[in-house]
């Protein structure tokens, strides 16, 4: 369930003020202001902080991303990271069902997705955490996209690009690990489709860039050809049938 | 070329001793990407920043009576997101083009249109979203008026509740 029960008005506008002033500068300060209120308000606060953290500072503030993430590194509070991880999830799975037959407008929707996918690989793949398939299937994803049409593309490229985007900051999934290197090569064949948007051909160009890959040097294996594959690809977007 | 559209604008009834209250209540109440606060004086500046770092603000400042390099390197700092907040006084020409600035305070009410046009407009076309908010004391009501009808815009009184889709990017209530 997405109903957390906030904390009292006090406690919301004392972490608003905190989100609005936090810094490099004073992280420290504001790590200790904020163990104490967790201390104070229990693990109900908690859930609230990581659905705040979530859904009103990184998905929509993506420019202090990676200062959110050094602070709730610096909480380094076990049960807060694990909330984080599953709101985070939570998230990307309403985003993911949600209509995509108005993608090419709805561009609001589509910058949260990849807000949450570059959020996401810097919580996982940066920290050396595999992103497993329970959570949420990207080479399945990638396959149903494409099955799908170009609306689901339009979102599930740049969300993948996004998450992908932290490899270049890990040793253990680097392009060369066999789970990255699975997904690159699919983006690779996504590019050779020669009817894909140019857009979401750059997408990928700038993905490879970013980590050093030569996108001409990746195999096309024909896994967009095997339709019988395609067809029994686990669903995680919207299911057509239901819309 | 200035521009208004995209930016709602708001004012709040204050006495002067009564500002950085208002501002707390400001900063407890809204979702703040970065904002600027802009004074009618450098004294006022520096007061004003020294005042609320001591309150646990993250913020700089800048004003006309420092030098261009040092101005220079605080506003790119800010630009860079190294601290949330700038107070500054008028030395802004063109407008304000940082992206992640999604609130505008007028600390003090300006003394002209075409300095608060300078202070609260967006450059280019399309202004980002963004809100502004003037603290108004009983000598600027007069003002107030002048400028809105120089400039043929409205300035509203604050809602106890201001929603965040006036002036924050991409907000959307994800639902289960």
């Amino acid at each position: 369930g997405s109903v957390v029960q906030p904390p009292r008005d006090e406690v919301v506008d004392n972490v608003s003020f905190l989100f609005n002033n936090l810094s490099l500068s004073n992280l420290t300060a504001k790590r200790d202001e904020m163990r104490r209120m967790i201390r104070e308000e229990g693990e109900p606060f908690l859930k609230w902080l990581s659905q705040y953290i979530v859904m009103k500072r990184v998905s929509i503030e993506q420019n202090f991303q990676p200062l959110y993430n050094q602070f709730v590194g610096q909480i380094d509070n076990v049960l807060l990271d694990r909330f984080i991880k599953e709101e985070t999830f939570r998230n990307i799975r309403i985003l993911l069902r949600s209509d995509k037959r108005q993608a090419a407008s709805n561009y609001n929707e589509r910058q949260l997705l990849k807000n949450l996918g570059m959020w996401l690989g810097s919580i996982t793949i940066a920290k050396n955490r595999p992103i497993i398939v329970q959570d949420l299937d990207l080479k399945s994803l990638l396959l149903e996209a494409y099955y799908k049409g170009q609306q689901e593309l339009l979102y599930v490229i740049p969300f993948i690009a996004k998450i992908l985007l932290s490899c270049a900051k890990t040793n253990l999934f680097s392009p060369s690990c066999a789970w990255i290197r699975a997904l690159l090569k699919l983006l690779a064949e996504l590019h050779n489709e020669p009817d894909l948007k140019i857009n979401l051909k750059f997408e990928i160009e700038v993905l490879c860039k970013e980590l050093s890959v030569d996108l001409a040097t990746l195999p096309v294996e024909g896994v967009l050809k095997d339709t019988e594959k395609l067809v029994r690809v686990p669903q995680q977007l919207s299911d057509l049938k239901a819309l | 070329e200035l521009t208004l559209l995209g930016v709602t604008q708001y004012y709040a009834y204050v006495q002067e001793k009564q500002k950085v209250h208002c501002l707390n209540t400001l900063f407890r109440k809204l979702q703040i990407n970065q904002s600027i606060i802009f004074c009618n004086s450098t004294q006022r500046v520096e007061l004003l920043a020294k005042k609320i770092t001591e309150l646990g603000y993250s913020c700089y400042y800048i004003h006309s009576k420092m030098a261009q390099n040092h101005r220079n390197r605080v506003f790119h700092d800010f630009r860079q997101g190294n601290c949330r907040n700038l107070v500054c006084s008028d030395l802004l020409t063109r407008g304000i083009d940082i992206q992640a600035v999604n609130v505008v305070i007028n600390f003090d009410f300006p003394r002209n249109a075409e300095t608060y046009l300078h202070r609260i407009g967006r450059s280019g076309r399309f202004g980002h979203l963004g809100i502004a908010i003037n603290l108004i004391t009983y000598e600027d009501r007069h003002t107030l008026r002048r400028i809105e009808n120089e400039l043929r815009t409205h300035i509203e009184p604050i809602p106890k509740a201001v929603d965040p889709k006036l002036y924050v990017a991409d907000f959307q209530l994800v639902e289960d």
